[in-house]
């Protein structure tokens, strides 16, 4: 016997109307796949009903001007290859291409990453620092959040019953950079992550950092310090040490506590001097 | 319905199933309903690339992917015959390299280097090639012949 029903809408409207109609008995939306049927296999989920995804019509990448929007389903490694990402977004590229393999990535998308709300997300840390929003759609009316106010905890999100992400819209261009720490190069998450963007428009720089527990994290005051352009190098060792007090680091299976504060200071250096404020371009 | 009928093309031909259930794994299907030995189970979480086949030309990871997922596609295991251009190449280079040992990662290997070929063609430089394989672990080989494998397979793209 299956240990849950397969369901594979051909609209918007059937996919959030099969995720209704199963209220009660659980169910689950399902993209790539490989965050979901992980967590069955561990008994961590356990829906009565799967709603795949993969008719509706969100493989979708999309550029106005500087801004971009990425359909919730577009496999990771589509959005790695698209020309513009590369140049116009370094750090989005540098944070997909730092998700799992290639083979993963042919399946995982950007909808099931902030589905999944892990705290080591590689993702969320970049999407935070770029000031991203998520457009959802449910039985109600349609709404756009900050991923910021999206992402709660591990598992646990802003996402009412039977909502969908649709998209995930990036409002501007930015030079940026996303550096990591992890055991493996491939298949194995970050210890402790940094991602930085700097807003032409706004001549600010924008700071999280993620690869702990409970969710990956804004830093303003440390941005802020940066300044409005390149940061001279005592100005980045303060807000390296900042950064180094303002996280809350938590130890857990992947690391100690003692290495991630190290790392911080560190990561948050290599990231910010890789980034070319005056070109735009990513070195 | 949890188990109902389905249809999967593997290895250009079609394989129909009255009662698939709905939960069933790519990897299960092919290894003990198609009897295609050939892809491997390494870890069943994603992390060791044994079980990679090409979907549509993709390399994918079967452990993790539902067949159902994947009933209107074109599905490539290591257990096709000779035929295809890339994975011929792969295979022939990983012989000359002698990139095998045990050999129970190497259809992971095969196939994700040959959807790889296929992806980029000629324009992948040897770093993106061994970045790109980062996924797929060895646990005899050292990596170097497979290294030099890859070194070869792309030597010999058209
Ligand atoms: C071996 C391995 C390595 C990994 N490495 C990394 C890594 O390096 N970095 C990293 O960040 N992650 C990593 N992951 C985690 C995972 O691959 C990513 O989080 C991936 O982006 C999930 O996408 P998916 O489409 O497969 O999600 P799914 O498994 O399909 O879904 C995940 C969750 O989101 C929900 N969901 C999916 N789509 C939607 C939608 N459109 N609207 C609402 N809810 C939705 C699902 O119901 C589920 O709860 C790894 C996983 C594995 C197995
Ligand atoms: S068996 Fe699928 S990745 Fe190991
Ligand atoms: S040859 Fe034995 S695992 Fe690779």
């Amino acid at each position: 016997m299956s240990a849950f029903e397969l369901v594979t809408p051909r609209s918007v409207e059937e996919a959030i109307a099969s995720l209704r109609a199963s209220d009660g008995t659980g169910s689950a939306p399902l993209a790539g796949g490989t965050d979901l049927l992980l967590d069955i296999d561990d008994g961590r989920a356990a829906p009565a009903r799967v709603v795949s995804l993969r008719r509706l019509p969100w493989r979708t990448l999309d550029w106005v001007g500087g801004a971009l929007t990425i359909g919730s389903t577009l496999p990771l490694r589509s959005l790695e290859d698209d020309p513009g990402v590369r140049a116009q977004l370094p750090g989005l590229y540098q944070a997909v291409h730092a998700v799992g393999s290639v083979a993963l990535r042919h399946r995982a998308t950007i909808g099931g990453n902030l589905g999944r709300s892990a705290p080591a997300s590689d993702l969320i840390p970049m999407l935070l620092a770029l000031d991203a929003e998520v457009d959802l759609v449910g039985p109600s009316a349609e709404r756009r959040l900050s991923v910021n106010d999206f992402v709660r905890a591990s598992r646990r999100t802003a996402l009412a019953p039977g909502e969908l992400i649709r998209s995930v819209r990036v409002p501007e261009s930015r030079p940026s950079a996303y550096v990591w720490q992890r055991v493996r190069l491939a298949n194995d998450i970050s210890q402790i992550a940094v991602a930085v963007a700097y807003s032409p428009s706004g001549r600010r720089w924008s700071v999280a950092v993620g690869g702990m527990p409970p969710r990956p994290v804004l830093l303003p005051e440390v941005a802020r310090g940066l300044g409005n352009a390149r940061p001279t190098d005592p100005a980045l060792r303060a807000a390296g040490e900042r950064a180094t007090r303002e996280v809350t680091i938590a130890a857990d299976q992947r690391a100690s506590e003692e290495y991630r504060r190290r790392l911080v200071g560190t990561l948050l250096g290599r990231a910010v001097r890789s980034v070319d404020v005056a070109e735009g371009v990513h070195r | 319905m949890t188990a109902a009928s389905a249809d999967l093309t593997v290895n250009g031909r079609r394989a129909s199933f009255t009662a698939l259930p709905d939960d069933e794994r790519l990897l299960d299907t092919l290894r003990w309903r198609l009897g295609l030995k050939g892809t491997k189970e390494g870890c069943r979480t994603g992390d060791c690339g044994a079980c990679t086949v090409l979907v549509d030309g993709r390399s994918t990871l079967s452990c993790l992917t539902l067949t159902r997922e994947v009933e209107d596609a074109a599905i490539t295991t290591i257990d096709l015959g000779a035929g295809d251009r890339e994975v011929d190449r792969v295979r022939a280079a990983f012989a000359a390299a002698g990139a095998l040992q045990c050999g129970y990662c190497t259809p992971g290997f095969v196939i994700a280097l040959a959807g790889l070929l296929k992806e980029r063609g000629r324009s992948l430089s040897l770093d993106e090639i061994l970045d790109s394989l980062q996924g797929n672990l060895c646990r005899c080989t050292g990596y170097a012949a497979i290294a030099r494998a890859a070194a070869l397979a792309r030597e010999a793209a058209p």
